[in-house]
């Protein structure tokens, strides 16, 4: 991979802490990267840090083969959005898209044209003359992108856009912003910790933690492999399994991890009949209890005790699907070759 | 704002109760003003312009007033040239020192006007400043009295508006800091400076301890005009009161005027 955005061994300390140890990321051209990782993780300083808000204290940032760590960030040509917009509350939305240009001193044709378009693509031309407080967050934020690339960045980062906006909108304009992204093929860094909006805008996602990235890869690759606990745990119902439970649950268990994992949607809950059907296909049947049974619109998440094991069962929600009361008596069938073998942390 | 619901009649009486508390005091000064005999009635037996017609016709009254109003204006002036531009620096680049500055700005409340007084005037009646008794030790003492209100005034207006997101997304897109500071932050904060601006100079207009210590026999300032000829008449004190108040008012009026002139993107 050819890349136009590279983070070279970024280190950052606040007082003693370190934020950022020694991060490095490279970026492909057009390409759109998540940083995604809980609070305090590093990910918007290392956002910052690309912009130039925040001075790192070591390592190189490379964009377009030229080194722009001493470039401040009104020359180094990248866009950013912010949670709170930072929209400029005396402009109107016109005045504010028109910004950028203005301060580069392009004509006030070429800006109009300009914020025109983008004002076009971002669903907004009736809006032009109004004020940012006359806008709803959702319009407000569609401004603070079109203001970000209109003076066409290199790099477009994204902190947190969609945190500040409520479900409906959030799940509208993650959409939106992806289709903007394709269609001008802008570089992009986008930071959240929601890991369900990294996985269906990003192409890649670098999941940090504790100022490291622990693990980067496509949606999928980090969804169904979560190389570290942390990994598991944060890409969320993962059931996380120490050696003794494995070993509970199996029986035995060929490998030397210390912690293993399996999806909810893997283990099956049996009834009485597919319970001796499941007999002899290799899987390890085990008994158990429901403790709870909880409707998440079409999936249903049974909470199940076996063998001293709590385990988070999903199952889609039809008329197939097994109604039981708490602690009733079930059975679960457990696939060996779907237990993930977690690596140490920090290995 | 369509769904503020109707107040009660509880809202009603408690507002009632409040404005009369606050306004009688100044009514009955009004009237007191306008009184020629005022002894076993509710209302003046006879009205006059006696005592304003006295106080207008005074040199004095005129030149205090003028004398008040610069020196309250310059000290204003002064301490927004200064404070802007610091507590800027402050709120944006180090925040860490804002618990320090906020103790440091208090403390003109800690230390009560009389102990000030005394020991400006020992400070600066020799050595190498000898400015006792001089317009300028009252000005840098001005400057001190209303440092709470600007302080807090203007770092309010800056976190109201988080001026450092404004900023850094006009640097962001191509801004210098002062171009960003000129026409990103200062037209946001504005009304917030203009509210500390008024405050600040009601608070100096009404100065009389700190003014009648340091420079009480140089220079007349209105309070300490006022202070003079409060024994001689109670109407004419009333009077003093009155002009003063409505100078006040007048001038208010016009700064707001002014802000919501510069500032109709932001109101409005």
């Amino acid at each position: 991979m050819s890349a136009y955005l590279e983070l070279q061994g970024i280190r950052k300390q606040f007082g003693d802490a370190n934020v950022l140890n020694h991060v490095n990321l490279k970026i492909a051209e057009g390409e759109m990267v998540t940083l995604l990782g809980p609070s305090g993780c590093g990910k918007s300083t290392l956002l910052r840090c690309v912009a130039g808000l925040t001075e790192i204290d070591e390592g190189q940032i490379i964009l377009a083969q030229k080194n722009i760590v001493h470039v401040p960030p009104r020359n180094r040509e990248i866009g950013m959005v912010f949670q709170s917009y930072g929209l400029f509350p005396n402009m109107t939305v016109s005045e504010n898209i028109e910004y950028g240009m203005k301060m580069r001193g392009a004509s006030k044709e070429e800006r109009r044209k300009r914020s025109d378009e983008l004002l076009a693509i971002v669903d907004l031309e009736d809006k032009r003359h109004h004020y940012p407080r006359q806008l709803s967050g959702g319009q407000q934020q569609r401004v603070a992108l079109a203001r970000s690339l209109a003076v066409q960045p290199k790099v477009l980062l994204l902190d947190e856009p969609l945190s500040a906006l409520d479900a409906k909108i959030r799940k509208s304009l993650r959409t939106e912003i992806r289709e903007i992204q394709k269609r001008f093929n802008m570089t992009t860094i986008f930071v959240t910790h929601d890991q369900e909006e990294a996985l269906i805008v990003s192409d890649r996602v670098c999941l940090m933690n504790k100022g490291n990235i622990v693990q980067e890869g496509t949606p999928e690759a980090i969804y169904t492999t979560p190389r570290t606990e942390f990994v598991a745990r944060f890409m969320g119902s993962y059931n996380v399994l120490t050696r003794p439970e494995v070993l509970s649950l199996f029986g035995q268990v060929d490998s030397g991890s210390e912690s293993f994992a399996i999806r909810p949607e893997s283990v099956v809950l049996l009834s009485e009949e597919t319970r001796s059907e499941a007999i002899g296909t290799g899987k390890h049947i085990v008994d158990g209890t429901v403790h709870s049974t909880t409707i998440l619109g079409n999936v249903l998440r049974y909470s199940v005790l076996a063998a001293g094991v709590r385990l988070t069962i999903d199952a889609l929600n039809d008329s197939r699907s097994l109604r039981v009361g708490q602690n009733s008596p079930v059975s679960i069938a457990l696939d060996a070759s779907r237990l993930l073998h977690l690596e140490k942390e920090g290995a | 704002m369509e769904n503020v619901k109707k107040a009660g009649w509880t809202h009603r009486v408690v507002v009632t109760v409040l404005m009369v508390y606050l306004l009688l005091p100044l009514l009955a000064t009004f009237l007191y003003a306008f009184a020629k005999e005022w002894q076993a009635t509710i209302l003046p037996e006879r009205w006059t312009l006696e005592w304003f017609s006295q106080l207008f016709g005074d040199v004095r009254f005129l030149d205090a007033l003028w004398k008040s109003f610069y020196l309250c204006a310059i000290s204003v002036a002064l301490s927004l040239v200064v404070m802007l531009p610091a507590v800027f620096v402050i709120t944006v680049y180090f925040p860490k020192w804002e618990s320090f500055m906020k103790g440091i700005v208090v403390l003109p409340y800690a230390v009560p006007g009389v102990v000030a007084a005394v020991g400006l005037i020992r400070a600066y009646s020799q050595g190498p400043i000898n400015i006792a008794g001089t317009a300028y030790i009252l000005i840098g003492a001005y400057f001190i009295v209303i440092l709470p209100y600007m302080y807090q005034g203007i770092r309010n207006s800056l976190l109201t508006v988080s001026a450092v997101d404004l900023l850094h997304s006009a640097e962001l897109l191509g801004a210098t800091q002062t171009r960003a500071f000129i026409n990103v932050i200062l037209p946001n904060i504005w009304p917030g400076i203009i509210t500390s601006t008024l405050l600040s100079f009601s608070v100096l207009f009404g100065e009389f301890v700190l003014t009648n210590m340091l420079v009480g026999g140089h220079i007349q300032t209105i309070q300490v005009y006022l202070y003079q000829r409060l024994g001689e008449s109670g109407h004419l004190a009333s009077a003093i009161a009155i002009s003063y108040f409505l100078f006040i008012l007048a001038l208010s009026m016009i700064l707001m005027k002014l802000g919501q002139k510069m500032n109709r993107g932001i109101e409005g």
